[in-house]
């Protein structure tokens, strides 16, 4: 084995946002809004409807431009053409109806600086891997709404962006398309492709995200890591498989609970002792499955939020 | 500039295949053209095949009103005479009429210094007809008038000869053979062209923008086009589409024109004379003016939501190219007055207006430069202001944009 050790390469962000702020006449949308998404990795901007999501993105990728702070692309202060390595897909996103499957997506990939031979071949690859090549030489307004999603996806990504920015990407697609981009984007992380999802779904964030920003009216009212957010928030919730004696439910640990046939969904006051309950609940049923489980990000959402909104 | 023309390529292609073009490809010319008929065919053809009776109480008078009638080989008019006729006969002649057997009766009444002549007609209105007969009446009449102070029917003949005027036009230092009717058809033809063009590319413009803010595809676009760029392609794309119309038109017109057909119809009539200075000079206000309208659609487009929307306002910005419409008479008759100047110095009329002007006299350098310079300052002030209103208005979705609210986007950065 060799002595040496080699320092891993510091990775510089792909985008980093500083404090960026934008307003429309009396509204604030944006307020001092810091961020940085990292090569690799998968990002996530929560936030309900109207919180700044899109106006955040619309300054990250240049559409609009911020009243105050900067962005950081590559490296280097923004600049149009770094826009050439991202890929945009939009919440509010359509297509050239009249225009064929492949014709369009040769004329967006031009666009994003492909020759049209390349960008065919790589429209064909992407059609096949998604499974749409049959629909390539159709109108776009002959295809139903989850195969033009799927257009969209690959409009977004056939120019091998570095920097993908998806907002609400599997919104009106089936489980089984849903799945299958997902499983496109964790191999574009694999490979080293930044992603950032703006989404109001927390569980497809919970499952895909490193980091994530949580964004409310305007603010980032919670930041960091996926894990490291989480941990800074109590295990105080218990499932447990039970049978017999209900009894243990009125455990003064317990500060709510819903009883299901034989499974309780159980919140627990702060600073309670879950073995207690533990040993309470084997004494009056038979337990086959106890387990104290972390809150989800949903729940930190409405934590946070409602936090906010108290205080 | 590789981005526009993209573009611009996308939206030429899109709207070539289109099913509106083909459809206006063909339909436009028959349409132009069956107007064009309508106005030249009754002219030409008055009363043809029509059956009349001269009823008079002097035969010589029916006879020689007769033989004028009938001197017209194109109208084929059957004459039947009825003299002499007494006020019993006119009621036989009604009767006539209501069983369809002649189309009209001429009554004359000779009693007195000056006869009365009354042209009665199963149809109202027909104007040529009218003044076909009027002319015919008063000819005869001139002839009688001669015979009975007993100049001799040679030289009555040689009296009443009709003289065609022959009209030329001169310009740049030559005569050229010109008729007002055939300068009447052509400045209609170039102003119908530029309208119609005009009006019809730029709505065009407005409807794709209203397309593609219907399909939301501009999100997607601005990610990587500037929206300037995207404004720029649209109207270049159009703008080919319209070129490349107007010369499949320009086309068919040629071949049209050398057809026997329209030889037929145009015989004896002088040919419109354009120099290549006017037709380059055309081509400058239809571009022109397709740039100014195309770019106040786009930018109107840009605040609406639907096509219904823009077809509101429509009629409003077309105001300035219907009103020249209305000028047409006007300043064909009088091409140097100060109205028609200030017209064709106004730029959203000055595009048809001038076309008038170039069929009527052709207008001094000064003006024309002075017209197309302040276009090309007007299509600059518009596309800034249209252009700062699209960027923003293609990203708001779901209502009507106030006028209030158009005004802060023009601050916006």
């Amino acid at each position: 084995m060799s002595s040496a050790s080699v320092a891993a390469p510091v990775k510089a962000p792909v985008v980093a946002l500083d404090r960026i702020s934008k307003s429309y006449e009396n509204k604030v949308a944006v307020q001092d809004l810091s961020l940085q998404i990292d090569p690799g990795t998968m990002f996530g901007l929560l936030g309900p409807n109207g919180s700044g999501k899109t106006s955040t993105i619309r300054m990250m990728i240049g559409i609009t431009m911020p009243d105050s702070g900067s962005v950081t692309m590559f490296g280097k202060p923004y600049a149009r053409e770094s826009l050439r390595r991202v890929g945009y897909l939009p919440e509010e996103r359509g297509l050239y109806k009249k225009m064929k499957v492949m014709e369009q997506l040769v004329f967006l990939g031009q666009l994003r600086g492909l020759d049209p031979a390349v960008a065919g071949k790589r429209a064909h690859e992407w059609c096949e891997r998604l499974q749409i090549l049959d629909a390539s030489q159709k109108k776009t307004e002959e295809l139903s709404k989850g195969m033009q999603q799927k257009i969209q996806f690959i409009a977004t990504l056939m120019h091998d962006p570095d920097l993908v920015v998806m907002d609400e990407p599997f919104s009106g697609l089936d489980p089984v398309n849903t799945s299958l981009l997902q499983d496109t984007l964790i191999e574009l992380k694999k490979a080293g492709r930044a992603i950032l999802f703006s989404t109001h779904r927390m569980d497809q964030v919970e499952k895909l995200c490193d980091s994530i920003c949580l964004i409310h009216r305007g603010h980032a009212v919670l930041s960091g890591g996926m894990r490291e957010v989480k941990s800074r928030y109590e295990r105080d919730r218990v499932v447990i498989n039970f049978e017999g004696d209900v009894s243990f439910l009125q455990h003064p640990a317990i500060k709510s609970f819903k009883n299901y046939s034989g499974q309780a969904e159980i919140q627990l006051h702060p600073h309670a002792n879950a073995q207690d309950l533990l040993r309470a609940a084997t004494e009056m049923a038979t337990i086959f499955r106890f387990e104290l489980m972390e809150p989800s990000l949903e729940e930190i959402f409405i934590r946070t939020v409602g936090e906010k909104i108290d205080a | 500039m590789r981005n526009i023309l993209l573009i611009a390529r996308r939206e030429y292609l899109e709207q070539i295949r289109g099913k509106a073009f083909k459809v206006t490809t063909i339909l436009i010319p028959v349409v132009f053209m069956g107007l064009m008929a309508a106005a030249i065919l009754p002219s030409k053809y008055w009363g043809t095949g029509k059956h009349i009776v001269v009823a008079a109480q002097d035969p010589a008078f029916a006879a020689s009103l007769r033989d004028q009638l009938a001197a017209d080989k194109d109208a084929k008019v059957t004459v039947d005479v009825l003299a002499p006729a007494a006020p019993a006969d006119r009621q036989a002649l009604h009767a006539e009429m209501d069983r369809k057997q002649i189309d009209g009766f001429l009554w004359i009444d000779s009693a007195g210094d000056k006869p009365q002549v009354t042209y009665v007609s199963r149809s109202a209105g027909d104007f040529t007809t009218d003044e076909s007969i009027n002319s015919a009446v008063n000819q005869a009449l001139v002839e009688q008038r001669l015979v009975k102070r007993d100049i001799p029917p040679t030289d009555v003949a040689q009296l009443t000869d009709k003289v065609d005027i022959k009209t030329m036009v001169y310009r740049a230092g030559r005569e050229t053979p010109s008729s007002a009717m055939s300068t009447l058809f052509f400045g209609e033809g170039m102003a119908f062209l530029l309208t119609f063009s005009i009006v019809m590319y730029g709505m065009n413009v407005g409807r794709s923008v209203i397309q593609e803010k219907t399909s939301r595809i501009f999100e997607v676009m601005l990610a990587t086009v500037k929206a300037t760029d995207m404004l720029a392609g649209k109207l270049i794309g159009i703008g080919a589409v319209g070129i490349t119309q107007i010369a499949i038109w320009i086309a068919l017109g040629g071949i049209l024109a050398s057809s026997a057909l329209v030889e037929s119809w145009m015989a004896g009539a002088a040919k419109p004379q354009v120099s290549i200075v006017e037709v380059i000079l055309l081509c400058l206000y239809f571009l022109l003016g397709y740039a100014l309208y195309s770019t106040f659609f786009a930018g109107l487009a840009a605040t609406c939501d639907t096509e219904q929307e823009l077809q509101q306002y429509a009629p409003l910005a077309a105001v300035p190219v219907w009103l020249s419409f209305g000028l047409f008479v006007y300043i064909l008759g009088n091409p140097n007055s100060i109205w028609s100047i200030l017209v064709s110095m106004f730029p959203p009329t000055a595009p048809i207006t001038m076309a008038f002007r170039f069929t009527a006299q052709f207008p001094p350098a000064w003006q024309i430069a002075l017209s197309l310079g302040l276009m090309v300052l007007s299509i600059y002030i518009v596309l800034w202001l249209s252009s700062r209103i699209y960027r923003v208005g293609i990203l708001m979705y779901g209502k009507r944009a106030t006028v209030p609210e158009m005004l802060r986007w023009l601050r916006y950065s």
